[in-house]
């Protein structure tokens, strides 16, 4: 485990929001996990969050607008 | 050990290797040692028993009220005074009882069950609690000011909260001082669980309760600011001719329920996360099996505290927005009942198949799990516009909250102290007790509160002292109901004291299931625990 967080330090940001997007589901698989948690670093995670979050508010608002149309 | 440590004392100053028998003393005693503890234990101590003298204060306000519901008709009260009573009952609960309370389990808990010696800020700790007293006092003796406590309901609305006398000043200073001190309390737990771990025990290891109450002090630091700067501009608006919330002035009422819901949807979450991370650890101790889906916990944890920041205005419906506005705050509040779905469903799996016993605190547990997912659901039901639109102001929401609030946070933390009191007293507690206390509960609340969504949903509006002749019978069952619901809390007490002044001897792990560090103490905790941190691997 401590060798394999040396040989592949830092994750992609596309991973990073990968495991954001499921994080908003609320499910990760077991494995996916084992490698955010071996990989992903915190200011990824708070970066992608906040992506995240931004994201989530523009799809749910033009779904809105796409219903109101 | 006496004897050598007064050695030393009397000696020369030979300290430093014999820093740490300062411990020895022990507490001083009397109240001096309550007034200047700063040792985690004490200070979770008081917090809990702050937050249950708040509970008997904000019941006692519930059962005024419901003693008038009881019939139709004005019998023992004015209406102000009825007012009055709804107001600071609510504030109460929330800011006295339900998040004192949750405070007290992270001062006693965190630091046992990440292997640390105390908090981060042991004096901030002190200064934290102390604040409580004062607040409290603020809000009790606003009832014997000129005009009356504050009666605009416990959510400070314009133009009401602007219009009252002193006793809403109180208020407004009470809510200051209760926000001060959650922020230190909570940079307090952040701090701690972010560099007190000890050695191995990374954050993907630490247990579900730890992890629930970092989240939450993230959004306390983040949402109880908002809240002390509205309730300053209401305080502005009252004395020193600003017009924020006033239209005759140019300003807008609608302006603080957006601000103040700012706060307090988020609010809400902070008063059920820690609430899900004591669940989270009495499920699997009492199921034999590991929590199923953990990560999955911990992610749901973090996906819930975001969203909760953008769902505000479903307090709002009936206010007026644009359709665009009520469809948004529609989806996305719906959308976070699937986070809150994965938790249920993860907590139902970590029971499945496992060899389950039934101790009070699993019986709060699962009564959790069931009246939880009911409020929930009556969650949902709120969050669809046009249904809303029926049910808002009315106690359909009443029901509602008491569903996620009573038979959520409350039973979750009943649940926490009858599992922890083994490991806080050196003793077990009264099963039999523990269980008459938890059926008591059980049904007098669903027949307080089970009613109260069909006189919702029949249109009888909260709030008020008297209603129309139909809603009579539901009214007097939820009564009933109330009172049966409020002694059965002396069982608790009682069985706490019991628990307290003796019985059975705890082991160290009185639960043959639990896993998690502070079993590793022994039973009383000694005052000093994690004094060397333990290894975890
Ligand atoms: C599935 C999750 C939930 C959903 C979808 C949900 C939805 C809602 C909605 C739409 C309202 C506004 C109703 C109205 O005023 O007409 C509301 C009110 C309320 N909710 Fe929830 N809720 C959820 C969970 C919770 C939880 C976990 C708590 C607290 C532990 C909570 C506490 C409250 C309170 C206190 C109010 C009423 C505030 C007031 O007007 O005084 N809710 N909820
Ligand atoms: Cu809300």
């Amino acid at each position: 485990m401590k060798n394999e967080t040396k040989v592949q330090r830092k994750a992609s940001f596309l991973q990073a929001i990968k495991a954001v997007s499921w994080a908003f589901f609320g499910i990760r698989k077991k494995s996916d996990h084992d490698h955010d948690a071996a990989t992903l670093t915190l200011g990824q995670v708070i970066v992608a969050g906040i992506i995240g979050a931004a994201i989530f508010v523009t799809s749910v608002l033009m779904m809105v607008k796409l219903v109101t149309s | 050990m006496a004897a050598v440590h007064d050695d030393h004392a009397h000696g020369h100053g030979h300290g430093h290797e014999h820093g740490h028998d300062d411990h020895a003393h022990g507490p001083p005693k009397g109240m001096m040692r309550w007034l200047t503890t700063t040792n985690h234990k004490d200070i979770g101590t008081m917090y809990l028993w702050f937050s249950f003298s708040m509970f008997i204060v904000g019941g006692l306000m519930a059962f005024g009220i419901r003693a008038e519901l009881f019939q139709p008709g004005m019998q023992l009260m004015t209406p102000e005074f009825f007012n009055s009573l709804t107001t600071n009952h609510g504030l109460i609960m929330v800011f006295g009882a339900i998040m004192p309370a949750f405070v007290g389990f992270a001062n006693w808990q965190v630091p046992m069950m990440i292997g640390a010696p105390d908090m981060a800020f042991a004096r901030m700790n002190n200064w934290s609690f102390w604040l409580l007293p004062p607040a409290a006092l603020l809000l009790v003796a606003a009832f014997f000011v000129p005009g009356g406590a504050g009666a605009g309901g416990w959510t400070f609305y314009p133009p009401l909260s602007v219009q009252m006398g002193m006793g809403m000043d109180m208020m407004i200073f009470a809510v200051h001082i209760l926000g001060a001190s959650s922020i230190m309390g909570s940079i307090n737990i952040i701090t701690t669980i972010l560099n007190m771990r000890a050695p191995g025990m990374t954050l993907m290891k630490m247990p579900l309760f730890v992890w629930t109450w970092l989240i939450t002090a993230y959004l306390l630091v983040l949402v109880m600011p908002v809240l002390a700067g509205t309730v300053t501009m209401l305080l502005t608006d009252r004395h020193f001719g600003t017009n924020f919330f006033n239209a005759a002035g140019g300003g807008d009422p609608i302006m603080f329920q957006h601000i103040f819901w700012f706060f307090g949807h988020p609010e809400v979450y902070i008063m059920i996360l820690p609430a899900f991370g004591i669940v989270s650890e009495i499920l699997p101790t009492f199921s034999r099996k590991p929590l199923f889906g953990y990560s999955s916990m911990v992610y749901a944890t973090a996906s819930i505290a975001i969203l909760s920041c953008v769902v505000w205005a479903h307090h709002m419906f009936t206010v007026g927005m644009p359709v665009t506005a009520q469809l948004f705050f529609m989806y996305a509040t719906m959308l976070i009942a699937v986070p809150t779905g994965v938790k249920v469903f993860n907590w139902t799996a970590t029971m499945w198949q496992g060899s389950m016993s039934f101790e009070t605190p699993m019986l709060f547990a699962i009564g959790f799990i069931f009246l939880f997912t009911i409020g929930g659901f009556s969650g949902v039901v709120c969050a669809v516009v046009p249904v809303d639109i029926q049910v808002q102001e009315t106690y359909y929401v009443i029901a509602h909250f008491h569903y996620v609030l009573v038979s959520g946070s409350l039973f979750a933390l009943f649940g926490g102290v009858y599992y922890w009191l083994p490991k806080w007293t050196g003793h077990m507690y009264d099963e039999s007790l523990g269980k008459l206390h938890f059926w008591m509960s059980m049904v007098f609340f669903n027949v307080t509160f089970f009613v109260q969504h069909f006189l919702g949903l029949a249109g009888m509006p909260r709030r008020v002292p008297d209603y129309a002749l139909q809603f009579a019978d539901f009214n007097m069952i939820s009564s009933i109901g109330a009172f049966g619901f409020g002694l059965s809390q002396l069982i608790f007490l009682a069985a706490v004291v019991k628990c307290i002044r003796g019985g059975k001897k705890a082991e160290a792990k009185p639960w043959e299931g639990a896993t998690t560090l502070e079993w590793d103490l022994p039973s009383p905790a000694p005052y000093h625990s994690w004094v060397t941190p333990p290894v975890v691997k």
